[in-house]
């Protein structure tokens, strides 16, 4: 487990420097058991920073979403670093970031957690409702304890993991300036069951799944913008000119709108899973983004945020690519 | 399964890569072969041209299949075009699929400019395929009355 | 009117009397309740907390057409509302019914929004009353509501055990309820009293509260202050808190084609919290970033709204709080409001 203090000692270090702007860390939230994110420009804040399993957040989100607004005249543009803190997955974005030339990799100062998991939050909030004041969550061997109101809860740590967390190839992050803790070896694999089920499925019980879904789909356009890949200035889901998914929210519209945002995410999906847990009406996204995660896997043998200095999936082609179904 | 209506003529949307498929298609005609009628053909330079987008929006526009043509892989007026496509459709394909949308509806393939009656083989499988399974009635834009 | 009883063993047959309107109620979509129509009795949820998207879809629908063209064809086709007929919503919470009425104010202002009003016309509105709060951060007592509010309903029914105490509040909560009348009887007369006391409970039990007095005349002095700049620093820029505010009524309109020749105008859910919200045809945005969406959304429902209409634009349902993905918390921001010099 992180120990909140070192952890704090290597932020005030990090924000200290002269070429560092910004941190974005985990502080505690504001109500319950919720963790969220902290933005941090000097020393005397870094005391608010903590990692637990209660920071689900993907932060490296934040290093595409931050506005770029012009500069105004006689002043210079603030090029310095910005310090991150990811877990394993969130580094993944970073990886996949950098072999898409959104920034340089002297742009940012990555401050590496390795992850032994996160709660699935609405898990938490389940078995022990209506808690108000702050709670902590921290994890001992194989269980989380739960501190709240005087109370010490313990609960086995597979009834509240996030599910993603069971999957989980790349827990220890794959890029970081340091490691805030010692590795953590990989506990977990993906074997695409619940895709394979799926796709097991007849084609009108398929369809009829995701009927259900798409329809609750309120365009809310949560999961595009917590996406760390979504970060196209001219997203192909807002173009008017032309307009491939009409702002008017319907079955049909919904349906467009989740097959472009997975075809787009198709070799670039890292896997953090934010998409699913922000979505306020509960539509599997995962499930959309994994089934391309698994033909990726199967037919190119790729696996997106892994090495920067590979070239993007649908930028490459081997000449010997499957083409059975083509005729 | 749909009761399959024999007088169903689906209405499929082809996309030809200009060196090779729209050629190839044109010698089928220019060589009167007779062949289903049930294509659209819209002609675009390259295969790789394509954006997979283009096939949800076709069947969200009420396009029963879709089809994309292009040189044989190797032979691509423009080096790579059809690679890039090669692999797109795959995923496309797959992805439709997976969510309900039958793969008969989504094909491709390799028709070089001297292949007139490989068009009509093609179109053939094509149109019986997409009749197979029927009008697409998945998540086409609906008229919507109000 | 003397209020009434409807015992839950009854509660079947009279949504299904109810079925020959357009009725609304929770339902379960998976595991998530969303207010729908019915048509089976069976499928109405009732032992929820609150739904995710507020019921204000059915009287402002999310995507609603509002005339239709046609090439050549110099008349408009308008939307007639009319045809939709008698709505009953069932089973919302007061918070809801009463940011109704709080919109309400907005779509009768300088021009008479005549979808939004007929829609609310035909409309009748039953409520439930909220035994014990929803949520955690629902704050309905610091904003002039209540778990057992009855602004804005036509009817409350409040959950006393083995059945529902039915009040009608209003001329139409009386219709609906002689409509109902063969699945009720009189309730026992000290009831009323023992839902006020179930009614002091439940407010009681609210977790959260804001001292909303001078709020509105403070955040215009607040303009460059600095809490916008951190309050805003976590936000995403997707529009959860706005789609699931019952008060959030913004909306951009668009022409689409449906076929060669023929179209619609429509109207659709917009969210001040979009960056193309404000984007200007010319490529300026006045709002470009998220630090001012968050201190115009702020300053609107808590500012500008209560200066034009004499009431904060928020019920305190505390959904924007629930499901924010990065916990901005609104009452946090009101607090540093209040302290901010």
């Amino acid at each position: 487990m992180v120990e909140v203090e070192k952890l704090r000692e290597i932020a005030r270090e990090v924000i200290s420097r002269d070429d560092v702007r910004q941190l974005i860390g985990y502080r505690q939230g504001t109500y319950g058991f919720r963790a969220r994110p902290a933005f941090i420009t000097s020393p005397e804040e870094v005391d608010q920073l903590i990692f637990s399993p209660a920071c689900v957040n993907n932060l490296a989100t934040y290093l595409t979403l931050e506005e770029k607004l012009p500069v105004p005249r006689g002043q210079e543009p603030d090029l310095r670093k910005v310090a991150v803190m990811v877990k394993g997955c969130d580094s993944r974005a970073l990886v996949q970031q950098m072999e898409e030339k959104a920034y340089e990799r002297d742009r940012i100062v990555v401050l590496g957690i390795p992850c032994t998991g996160v709660v699935d939050m609405d898990k938490v909030e389940e078995r022990f409702p209506n808690v108000l004041s702050r709670g902590e969550i921290a994890l001992e061997g194989d269980k989380f304890i739960l501190s709240f109101d005087g109370r010490r809860e313990e609960v086995p740590k597979e009834e509240l993991l996030a599910d993603k967390c069971k999957r989980c190839r790349y827990p220890t992050p794959l890029v970081y300036d340091q490691l805030l803790d010692q590795e953590v070896a990989r506990f977990a694999d993906d074997d695409y069951s619940d895709i394979v089920e799926l796709e097991k499925r007849s084609a009108e019980e398929k369809w009829a799944y995701w009927e259900e879904k798409f329809s609750r789909c309120i365009r809310c356009y949560s999961c595009r913008n917590v996406c760390p890949m979504c970060y196209c200035e001219d997203c192909v889901l807002d173009r008017l000119n032309p307009q491939w998914m009409r702002r008017s929210v319907d079955l049909s519209e919904n349906t467009a709108y989740h097959i472009a945002r997975a075809y787009h995410l198709a070799g670039r999906c890292i896997q953090c899973g934010e998409c699913q847990r922000v979505c306020p009406v509960e539509i599997p996204l995962m499930e959309l983004n994994r089934k391309f995660y698994k033909d990726v896997e199967e037919l190119y043998d790729y696996e997106p945020g892994t090495d920067a200095e590979a070239p993007p999936l649908l930028a490459t082609f081997k000449v010997d690519d499957r083409e059975d179904f083509i005729l | 399964m749909a009761e399959k209506n024999s007088d169903f003529e689906p209405n499929i949307v082809a996309f030809l890569c200009n060196w090779c498929s729209y050629a190839g298609a044109d010698l089928a005609g220019t060589s009167r072969i007779q062949y289903p009628p049930n294509v659209r053909v819209i002609r675009v330079m390259c295969s790789g041209r394509v954006n997979p987008l283009f096939v949800m929006n076709a069947l969200q526009q009420g396009a029963d299949g879709v089809l994309i043509s292009g040189c044989h892989p190797g032979d691509c007026h423009y080096m790579q075009g059809n690679y890039y496509a090669r692999r797109r459709f795959m995923l496309m394909r797959n992805f439709l699929e997976y969510l309900g949308v039958e793969p008969e509806r989504v094909r491709m393939s390799w028709v070089s400019a001297s292949e007139g009656a490989k068009w009509k083989e093609v179109i053939e499988e094509v149109v019986n395929g997409v009749k197979s399974v029927g009008p697409m009635n998945k998540f086409q834009r609906r008229q919507l009355n109000w | 009117m003397a209020a009434k009883k409807l015992s839950k063993e009854k509660v079947q047959e009279a949504l299904q009397e109810l079925t020959k309107f357009r009725l609304i109620a929770p339902a379960k979509s998976d595991e998530v309740v969303i207010f729908k129509q019915i048509t089976d009795p069976g499928e109405a949820f009732l032992d929820y907390g609150n739904s995710t998207v507020p019921p204000k879809k059915v009287v402002f629908p999310q995507t609603e057409t509002l005339f239709r063209f046609q090439r050549g064809n110099p008349e408009l086709r308008e939307k007639n509302v009319e045809e939709e007929g008698t709505t009953v919503i069932f089973g919302l919470r007061p918070c809801d019914a009463r940011a109704m009425s709080i919109v309400d104010r907005l779509f009768s202002w300088d021009f008479e929004d005549p979808y939004y009003l007929k829609r609310r016309e035909l409309t009748t509105l039953v409520g439930l009353a909220c035994n014990e709060p929803p949520s955690i951060n629902c704050f309905c007592t610091s904003l002039g509501g209540s778990p057992f509010g009855k602004e804005g309903l036509d009817i409350l029914l409040t959950d006393m055990g083995d059945h529902y105490l039915v009040q009608a509040l209003t001329e139409k909560g009386e219709k609906l309820q002689d409509i109902l009348s063969a699945h009720l009887e009189d309730a026992p007369a000290e009831e009323e009293k023992k839902a006020e006391e179930m009614a002091a409970q439940a407010e009681g039990k609210i977790a959260r509260s804001i001292n909303t007095e001078g709020i509105p005349e403070k955040l215009p002095t607040l303009w460059e202050h600095e809490l916008w700049k951190k309050a805003s620093a976590a936000c995403l820029g997707c529009g959860i808190c706005t789609f699931l505010c019952p008060t959030c009524h913004c909306f951009d309109i668009q022409d689409e084609v449906e076929e060669m020749g023929e179209g619609r105008r429509a109207r659709m859910w917009d969210s001040c919290m979009f960056s193309e919200y404000t984007l200007h045809a010319s490529g300026h945005n006045p709002r470009p970033t998220r630090r001012e969406r968050t201190r115009n959304r702020i300053s609107h429902k808590y500012s500008y709204y209560p200066k034009r209409f004499e009431v904060i634009a928020c019920v305190g349902c505390g959904r924007c709080i629930n499901l924010c993905p990065v916990n901005i918390d609104i009452l946090e921001i009101l607090e540093q409001v209040v302290d901010a010099s």
